[in-house]
């Protein structure tokens, strides 16, 4: 958690995974190290800690953002969705599924960021082409796959979903 | 460090007069959480304007478009307005940094911080933007030229804050665009980008036309030089020769001898053959 000296906290409510949550974060704390070190949600994954990689992004309100970036501070009222608030019950999303399926999880480390911008993709776009999938990941660095299973599995996904 | 929240351009206003360069504004935060992070900026405060609604409208307000300082990348890039009034903003909020950078960076944020490589400045340079800026004692309005070409990084006093932006949308028989030349799609700081407004007379002579460069040694900036060269040119065959405009943007937007302004000297005169082009194109379509 990064941490300076001297640094004052600050009292956030927020939503994480349908979960309310009343926190004192600190002043120049990342939303990354608030979901990983006081929420012990290990998904987003710390990588560039620059907001490059991508392999943080988890949903605020829906949308995606680098929490590694993101000042917790910042995040008052703000409802939180990261990779472990996908699968309900144990049941894979059709998302998740297509990972599967298609053998698009290597290593895995980007794989919790890549399926949070799918998610919000999918959810705002029900039928994306193959374009709007590459232009939607252009901020997710992958370096096991070349990506081609990624977008296969997010097009099957599309596909079910729509049906 | 402290983490004060504000609510009002008021309350903005008073914590700036009362923390002067030791306050730092936090907006989007995607230039000043990686500054903090690796220990280049330590303010004593980070004064959160996030929660301010007043900062957040996209509006016509008597033919002018104004923006909020707060709007993010993502809506900049979807707005109807902006992208029917003011395109090459459009096309340059989508260029910033990634869908994830782009939800929650501002254009307040770009203005602000100025980088060399800020996507949105020519754009807003070719829109003449003008900035208005509030402080406990008052308001003042700014050309964004004149604001990026101080000695210091901008000319924003420490109590200072952008509240919004206006902008000439485009005329009649006009169009523009920007351009990004970058080593990968996303995350990237552009190694260089042109804006490019022009405006057609119905006799198909180039009547106005406005040139503005990011990722060269200078601040952005507009390049008179190519304006001139490209204004009078005669449209012919539905075609822009942009071959003088091309070599007066590339020897004045990047004099120096390194290899980088070299390289930047090669895809200049292309960067504006193409973006020209583009809007001829677009006129001559709407015009038909």
């Amino acid at each position: 958690m990064a941490a300076a000296g001297g640094e004052q906290s600050v009292s956030i409510r927020l939503v994480v995974n349908e979960r309310p949550h009343v926190l004192d974060v600190g002043a120049g704390e990342t939303l990354l190290g608030t979901l990983r070190e006081r929420l012990a949600l290990t998904g987003p994954k710390e990588a560039c800690c620059e907001g490059e990689c991508g392999a943080c992004s988890v949903l605020v309100d829906g949308a995606p953002v680098a929490s590694c970036i993101a000042a917790a501070g910042s995040m008052n009222g703000r409802t939180i969705r990261t990779v472990e608030g996908l699968a309900g019950a144990g049941e894979l999303t059709v998302l998740q599924q297509a990972f599967v399926s298609h053998a698009a999880v290597q290593c895995g480390y980007c794989t919790p960021g890549v399926l949070m911008v799918l998610t919000a993709l999918l959810d705002d776009v029900p039928n994306p082409s193959e374009a709007d999938i590459r232009q939607a990941l252009a901020g997710n660095i992958c370096r096991c796959t070349g990506y081609q299973q990624i977008v296969e599995a997010a097009l099957d996904a599309a596909g079910a979903a729509s049906l | 460090m402290q983490f004060c929240r504000v609510r009002s351009v008021a309350e903005a206003v008073d914590e700036l007069s009362r923390w002067g360069t030791e306050g730092h504004i936090l907006a989007g935060g995607t230039d000043v959480m990686p500054q903090y992070l690796r220990g280049e900026r330590a303010p004593a405060v980070l004064i959160d304007i996030g929660g301010i609604d007043g900062l957040q409208g996209i509006s016509d307000v008597g033919g002018v478009t104004s923006i909020g300082a707060l709007v993010t990348m993502r809506r900049l890039a979807s707005a109807s307005l902006i992208e029917l009034r003011n395109p090459a903003l459009a096309q340059a909020a989508g260029a910033v940094g990634a869908w994830q950078t782009q939800t929650v960076a501002t254009v307040g944020g770009n203005v602000c911080t100025a980088a060399a490589s800020a996507d949105t400045l020519p754009a807003l340079l070719v829109a003449n933007a003008q900035l208005t800026l509030v402080s406990k004692s008052g308001r003042r309005r700014m050309e964004l030229g004149e604001f990026l070409d101080g000695a210091g990084a901008t000319a924003l006093r420490p109590t200072e804050l952008l509240r919004a932006i206006e902008l000439e949308p485009i005329g009649d028989r006009a169009a523009e665009g920007y351009i990004k030349v970058g080593r990968r799609s996303a995350m990237e700081l552009a190694v260089v980008g042109l804006a490019l407004r022009l405006q057609v007379a119905p006799s198909g002579v180039v009547s106005d036309a406005r040139i503005a460069v990011c990722g060269v040694t200078r601040p952005p900036h507009r390049v008179p030089s190519a304006e001139t060269a490209l204004l009078g040119t005669q449209i012919d065959g539905g075609r822009i020769d942009c071959a003088e405009a091309g070599a007066e943007l590339a020897s004045a937007a990047a004099p120096e001898r390194s290899e980088a302004a070299r390289y930047r000297r090669r895809v200049l005169p292309g960067l504006l053959g193409r973006l020209a082009n583009r809007c001829v194109a677009d006129i001559s379509g709407a015009d038909g």
